[in-house]
C-alpha cells in the first residue's frame, strides 16, 4: 500500500490506484470534472491538476498514479491558479441560467465556483450560443451549459456499448450531439443524465419538477427485476420525484437501468387503491380498513372450520420484502396449518446484456427475471414448510381443494390479466394490492397496500445478496404498510419494524442492512441541504 | 561550416521549369535504395547509432533528436511496431514536406524502410494531410513501384524481411499532425492528442510501440546512411546540424522552398529568397505561427534549433517554414490572424485551449473592429501565460502555439497594439453586447472599422 502526502496530510493508497481517486478514497474533496470512477480517463478539463514534487510540471492528478512516498500539492500557488483560471474558463461560455437549472444545487460547476472561481467576469465578449436538443425519450441537452468533460461520450461506448453520443465540431464551436436518426434510446440511458457534472443533460421526467435542494433521500433497492440496484428515492412532501443510482460495486456499480429510474411512476399513480372493500349481500361496499381486515380473518376462519384444514391458501407475490411473506405466511397457517403457499407469478424475458464498444467486454446487465425478490420469497416459504407450490402449478390445479384464499400483489403493473385463472375464479378472496386490475374488482376483502417505495424490508437478488431498503414515502391514504397489517392480525404486541422481523429470521436475511449515514455521505453522490 | 550543394532536393531543381517527378527508375538511376541495400546487412543498433551520431533533429516541430527516439523502442521485440510518419503538414507558412513527397517521394520512401529496419517496424502509416490530393496521389502510386520493385512487402529486397507502408489520408485537421493526435486519428477515432505518459514508443498506436517521424527528418536517413555523421555535421551548427527546407513565403520577392544548412542568419534566408517586396522587414514568423515572430532587430538571429530560442525569443525553429512581413503589415491583424487558426483548429478536449483561443481571438476581433481597450492587452498576456506557458496545463502544444504567437507578437510590437487599445478616457461607454450593434459610440470617439 502506497502512502503519499496530500497537502500535508498523509494518506495511504491502493496500488496502483491515481492521485485523485486516492484522495476521494481518503475523504479528502478535490476538484474534478472530467474523471469519473467508472469511465476510462480523459483527462482533459484540466481543473485536478497537481504539483507533485520532483515533476517541474503540472500533472493531471486523476490520470497520474501514485508512486510512494508522493509528494503532492493541490493548494500551491501553481495549482490554484490553474484551478481559478480552469473555472474562469468553464465558465465563459456559460449561460449561468442557474435559476432555471434543474442541476442548480447539486452543480459542481457551482460548487467550484464558489471555491476556486472570482465573483466578476472579465469576459466582454458575447458568449457562444448553442441550441437545446432532444435527444432521447428521456433526455434533453442543452448544449450551451456543456463543459465538454464528456462522461456522457465515454459513457455510451464504454459501459452502454451503444455509442449514440459523440462530439460534434472543434474547439469551442463543439457540441455533444447524435447521430442522425439514431436518438439516445437505450436501457441506460437516463445514466448520462447522473454523470453530467453540470445541467447539460437532464431529465425530461423531473425537468422543472423541484429543486433538488428541497429533496430528500431514502436508500433503496430497484423493484423492477432481480438485479436488485441500489438506489435512492429522492422525494418531497411525501411525493417521489426521482430515483438516482447509490453505488454498490458488488451490484450495479455506479448504474441503473431506466426501468429502475422511473419505477417509482407506478407509486405516484392517480389510480393508487385506496378504499377497503368487503362484500356485503353479494355488493362490494366501501368499509374501514380494520372492519375489511377483521371480516377477512373471520370468515376465512368459518372456511376451515366449515371445509376443514387444507382449504386455504395465501399467494406470496415476489414482490413482498421477506419479512411481509413470512407474516403473511404465519398467519394464513395460524388460521388453517395445512394451507397452501403459493409463490405469486414470476415474469421472465431475455437478460439485456451491454458490452463496452471496444473490448466486448461485459459491463451491466439487466436481469429478464422481471421480480425482485423471487429468492427470498421461496427461501420464507422454505422456513415456513409445509405445502407450497408456484403460481403456473398452483393455476393449473382442478382438484378445487382450495375453497379461500389471501392473495398478496403489489406489483407495478397488471400482473393477472383481464381472464382469471380457474383456481382463483370462484371461493372467498382477500386481495391485498397497490394498483386495480380484474382481481381486486372481483375480490371478497380488498386490502389497499403499500408499494416498495412506502415500506421497509428487504429482497434477495438474483446473486443472493441479501438488501434492505427504507420507507420513503407514506402510502396514499386509505392504504397500509402490508406488514403492520399482518402484525396486528397476529395479535402481536408494539409497533411493526421489519428490522425487528429480520432479526428474528436469523441468516441470512441479518444480512440486510441499511447503509449509515456516514456511509451515504461518503459516496460520490452529492449532499443535500434541507431547508 | 559549408554548404556546397543541395542534399535533400539534389533531385528537385530549384527551378520549377526545369522539376520533373522522379519515379523509380529515376531513382534508382541517381543512386536511389542503394543505402536501403546497406542497411538490410546492418543490425538496427547500427543504424540508430550512425543517425545519433550524426546528430539529426526531429523537422517536424520539436527539434528531439531522431537517434534517440528510435533508440527508446523496445530493443526486443514483443508484438508489432508501427512507424508513422507524420506528412500533416498544417502549420501556417509550412509547405516543405509537400515538396519534398510531390516531388521526390522515393526519398521518404527509402527513409521509411531504414528507419522500418532500424527500429523493427513492420508496418508503416503515411498520415498524409487531406488536402493534399496530388501529394497523395503521388505517393500511393511510388508505393506501389515500391512494392513491385521488393521495396516493400513480404521479402524486402529479396532478403525475406517484411515491410508494409500504407498511406493514411487525414481529413484536414491541424491537430491531426500533432503526435498523438495522429496515432489516434490513424487507428480511426477522433484526432484528440493523448495524454503522456504513456509515450508512443512503448504504446502507440494501436497500442504498440510507434516511432512517429517528420517526412523531412526521414528523407535525412539515407543521405546520413550514405555518407556518414561526420560529412552531416559539415553542415549547420554544432547542435543542428544538417541541411534544412526553409519554406519562404510573404513578402519576398521568390518565395518557395529554398535548401540550406541550419544556422544561417534570417537576413541570408531572406536574401535566398530574393529580398523583401514592397518595403523594408518587419518581422517574420519563424517556424510556422506556433514558434512566434522575429522582429526588426533580429535579422541577425540564426535559424537553428537553439538561436532562434535564446536570442530569438520564439519557442524554436518549428518547420522553418517563414512568413515573412513588410513594414506595410498590420500585426495586430496579423496575431488575429494566427489566434482566429488557433481558435478554429483546437480540438477542444482542454478546457484551457478551447476557451482560451476563442477568447483571444473574440478580444482581438474586437480590437481589429476599433473597440480595444488598454486592458484587453493586459488580459490576452494573462490567458496567454495561463493557457500553455505554464508547464502541464493543456494535452498539447497547440495550446503554447497559440500563447507564443500572442506573447511574441504583443511583446515585440507593443506600441502598435498600444496604440490600436487606446486608455479608456472617463468617458468611456460599456461595449456593445450584441456584435449586431456597434453604432454605439466607443471610447476611440467613432466607429473605425
Ligand atoms: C499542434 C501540433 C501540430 C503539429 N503538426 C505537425 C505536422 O503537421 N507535421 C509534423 O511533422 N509535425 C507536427 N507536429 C510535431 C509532432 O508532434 C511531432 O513532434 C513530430 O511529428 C515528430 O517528428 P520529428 O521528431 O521527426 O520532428 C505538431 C505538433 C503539434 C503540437
Ligand atoms: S453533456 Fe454533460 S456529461 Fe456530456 S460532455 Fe457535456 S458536461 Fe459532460
Ligand atoms: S491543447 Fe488544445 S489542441 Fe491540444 S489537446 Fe488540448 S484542446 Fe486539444
Ligand atoms: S478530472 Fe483530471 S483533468 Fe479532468
Amino acid at each position: 500500500m502506497p502512502k503519499i502526502t496530500v497537502d500535508g496530510k498523509n494518506i495511504e493508497c491502493k496500488d496502483r490506484t491515481n492521485i485523485l481517486q486516492a484522495c476521494l478514497d481518503a475523504g479528502l474533496e478535490r476538484p474534478y470534472y472530467c474523471y469519473h470512477p467508472g469511465l476510462s480517463v480523459v483527462a482533459s478539463c484540466r481543473i485536478c491538476l497537481c504539483e507533485v514534487e520532483g515533476i517541474p510540471k503540472l500533472v493531471p492528478s486523476c490520470q497520474t498514479q501514485v508512486r510512494d512516498g508522493m509528494v503532492v500539492h493541490f493548494n500551491s500557488s501553481k495549482a490554484v491558479a490553474n484551478q481559478k483560471q480552469t473555472m474562469e474558463y468553464l465558465l465563459v461560455n456559460h449561460p449561468l441560467d442557474c435559476p432555471v437549472c434543474d442541476q442548480a444545487g447539486e452543480c459542481l460547476l457551482q460548487d467550484y465556483s464558489y471555491e476556486y472561481g472570482r465573483a466578476q467576469s472579465r469576459f466582454e465578449e458575447d458568449k457562444a450560443k448553442k441550441p437545446k436538443k432532444d435527444v432521447g425519450l428521456n433526455v434533453l441537452l442543452y448544449s450551451d451549459r456543456c463543459i465538454m468533460c464528456t462522461r456522457c461520450v465515454r459513457f455510451t461506448r464504454e459501459v452502454s456499448g451503444t455509442s449514440e453520443l459523440y462530439v460534434d465540431g472543434r474547439g469551442h464551436k463543439e457540441e455533444i450531439d447524435i447521430f442522425p436518426g439514431k436518438p439516445l434510446n437505450n436501457k441506460l440511458s437516463g445514466n448520462v443524465v447522473d454523470l453530467c457534472p453540470v445541467g447539460a443533460l437532464l431529465d425530461k421526467d423531473f425537468l422543472f419538477q423541484q429543486r433538488v435542494w428541497l429533496l430528500k433521500r431514502t436508500p433503496s433497492i430497484s423493484p423492477v427485476d432481480a438485479g436488485g440496484e441500489n438506489i435512492y428515492l429522492e422525494w418531497n412532501d411525501g411525493k417521489i420525484y426521482r430515483t438516482k443510482p447509490r453505488y454498490n460495486s458488488g451490484v450495479n456499480k455506479w448504474w441503473i437501468s431506466d426501468d429502475t429510474r422511473y419505477a417509482y411512476k407506478a407509486v405516484n399513480a392517480p389510480n393508487r387503491l385506496r378504499q377497503a372493500m368487503k362484500t356485503e349481500l353479494g355488493m362490494p361496499t366501501a368499509c374501514s380498513f380494520n372492519d375489511a381486515a377483521e371480516t377477512a380473518v373471520a370468515k376465512l376462519k368459518q372456511i376451515v372450520v366449515d371445509h376443514g384444514q387444507g382449504s386455504l391458501y395465501a399467494v406470496l407475490s415476489p414482490m413482498m420484502p421477506c419479512e411481509e411473506a413470512h407474516l403473511l405466511g404465519t398467519l394464513i397457517r395460524s388460521i388453517d396449518p395445512q394451507a397452501t403457499l403459493v409463490l405469486g407469478p414470476v415474469p421472465r424475458g431475455d437478460d439485456d446484456v451491454f458490452m463496452n464498444y471496444l473490448d466486448g467486454s461485459e459491463t451491466f446487465r439487466i436481469q429478464g427475471e422481471k421480480v425482485p425478490n423471487r429468492r427470498g420469497v421461496e427461501r420464507v416459504m422454505q422456513i415456513l414448510g409445509g405445502k407450497t407450490v408456484d403460481f403456473a402449478t398452483f393455476i393449473a390445479s382442478t382438484s378445487g381443494a382450495t375453497k379461500a384464499g389471501w392473495i398478496a400483489g403489489g406489483y407495478l403493473s397488471d400482473w393477472i390479466g383481464t381472464e382469471l385463472p380457474a383456481p382463483l375464479k370462484g371461493g372467498f378472496k382477500v386481495v391485498q394490492d397497490i394498483l386495480p386490475n380484474e382481481l381486486t374488482r372481483n375480490a371478497d376483502v380488498l386490502l389497499p397496500g403499500a408499494a416498495w417505495a412506502e415500506k421497509a424490508g428487504c429482497w434477495e437478488n438474483y446473486q443472493g445478496a441479501m438488501q434492505a431498503f427504507d420507507a420513503a414515502v407514506p402510502p396514499p391514504e386509505g392504504a397500509r404498510v402490508e406488514g403492520k397489517v399482518f402484525h396486528k392480525l397476529l395479535g402481536r404486541s408494539g409497533m411493526y419494524d421489519a428490522a425487528a422481523v429480520r432479526v428474528s429470521l436469523g441468516e441470512p436475511f441479518v444480512q440486510a442492512v441499511l447503509p449509515t449515514e456516514v456511509e451515504m455521505a461518503g459516496e460520490p453522490a452529492f449532499e443535500f441541504v434541507e431547508l | 561550416m559549408a554548404f556546397p550543394e543541395p542534399v535533400l532536393t539534389k533531385r528537385i531543381p530549384l527551378n520549377p521549369a526545369d522539376r520533373k517527378k522522379v519515379w523509380y527508375n529515376d531513382y534508382v538511376a541517381t543512386g536511389g535504395y542503394k543505402q536501403l541495400r546497406a542497411a538490410l546487412d546492418m543490425s538496427g543498433q547500427d543504424i540508430i547509432k550512425t543517425v545519433t551520431d550524426s546528430g539529426l533533429r526531429g523537422r517536424g516541430g520539436a527539434g528531439f533528436s531522431a537517434g534517440q527516439k528510435w533508440s527508446f523502442i523496445p530493443k526486443e521485440k514483443k508484438t508489432t511496431h508501427y512507424l508513422a510518419v507524420n506528412a500533416d503538414e498544417s502549420e501556417p507558412g509550412t509547405f516543405k514536406d509537400r515538396h519534398l513527397m510531390e516531388w521526390d517521394p522515393h526519398q521518404m520512401l527509402e527513409g521509411i524502410a531504414i528507419a522500418c529496419l532500424a527500429t523493427q517496424c513492420d508496418i508503416a502509416y503515411v498520415f498524409i494531410r487531406g488536402e493534399f490530393h496530388h501529394g497523395t496521389k503521388v505517393v500511393e502510386q511510388a508505393i506501389k513501384e515500391a512494392y513491385h520493385h521488393g521495396i516493400f512487402g513480404n521479402n524486402v529486397m529479396g532478403t525475406g524481411k517484411k515491410i508494409d507502408c500504407y498511406v493514411h489520408r487525414g481529413a484536414g485537421a491541424y491537430i491531426c499532425g500533432e503526435e498523438t493526435g495522429m496515432l489516434e486519428a490513424i487507428e480511426g477515432k477522433r484526432g484528440w492528442p493523448r495524454n503522456k505518459p504513456p509515450f508512443p514508443a512503448i504504446a502507440g498506436v494501436f497500442g504498440r510501440p510507434t516511432v512517429i517521424n517528420n517526412v523531412e527528418t526521414l528523407c535525412c536517413v539515407p543521405h546520413i546512411m550514405e555518407r556518414g555523421p561526420a560529412w552531416f555535421k559539415t553542415m549547420g551548427t554544432p547542435s543542428s546540424p544538417g541541411p534544412k527546407l526553409y519554406g519562404m513565403s510573404g513578402h519576398l520577392n521568390r518565395p518557395g522552398v529554398y535548401e540550406h544548412e541550419l544556422g544561417i542568419t534570417l537576413q541570408q534566408s531572406i536574401d535566398m529568397a530574393g529580398g523583401m517586396k514592397g518595403g523594408a522587414f518587419k518581422g517574420a514568423i519563424c517556424g510556422g505561427i506556433s514558434m512566434g515572430v522575429l522582429a526588426q532587430h533580429q535579422l541577425d538571429v540564426k535559424l537553428d534549433f537553439d538561436d532562434v530560442r535564446f536570442r530569438g525569443g520564439c519557442l524554436g525553429l518549428g518547420t522553418a517554414g517563414m512568413i515573412v512581413m513588410n513594414e506595410h503589415t498590420n500585426m495586430v491583424r496579423a496575431l488575429r490572424n494566427c489566434v482566429r487558426f488557433y481558435a478554429h483548429e483546437s480540438c477542444g478536449q482542454c478546457t484551457p485551449c478551447r476557451e482560451g483561443s476563442a477568447w483571444m481571438k473574440k478580444i482581438l476581433d474586437r480590437i481589429v473592429d476599433g473597440y480595444g481597450k488598454a486592458r484587453d492587452l493586459e488580459m490576452l498576456l494573462e490567458l496567454e501565460k495561463t493557457m500553455g506557458s505554464m508547464p502541464g496545463t493543456t494535452i498539447c502544444g497547440l495550446a503554447d502555439g497559440t500563447a507564443w504567437a500572442t506573447r511574441t507578437f504583443i511583446n515585440k510590437y507593443y506600441d502598435e497594439f498600444a496604440a490600436a487599445c487606446p486608455e479608456e478616457t472617463t468617458k468611456r461607454v460599456s461595449l456593445p453586447i450584441s456584435r449586431g450593434n456597434r453604432e454605439v459610440a466607443t471610447p476611440m470617439g467613432s466607429n473605425t472599422r
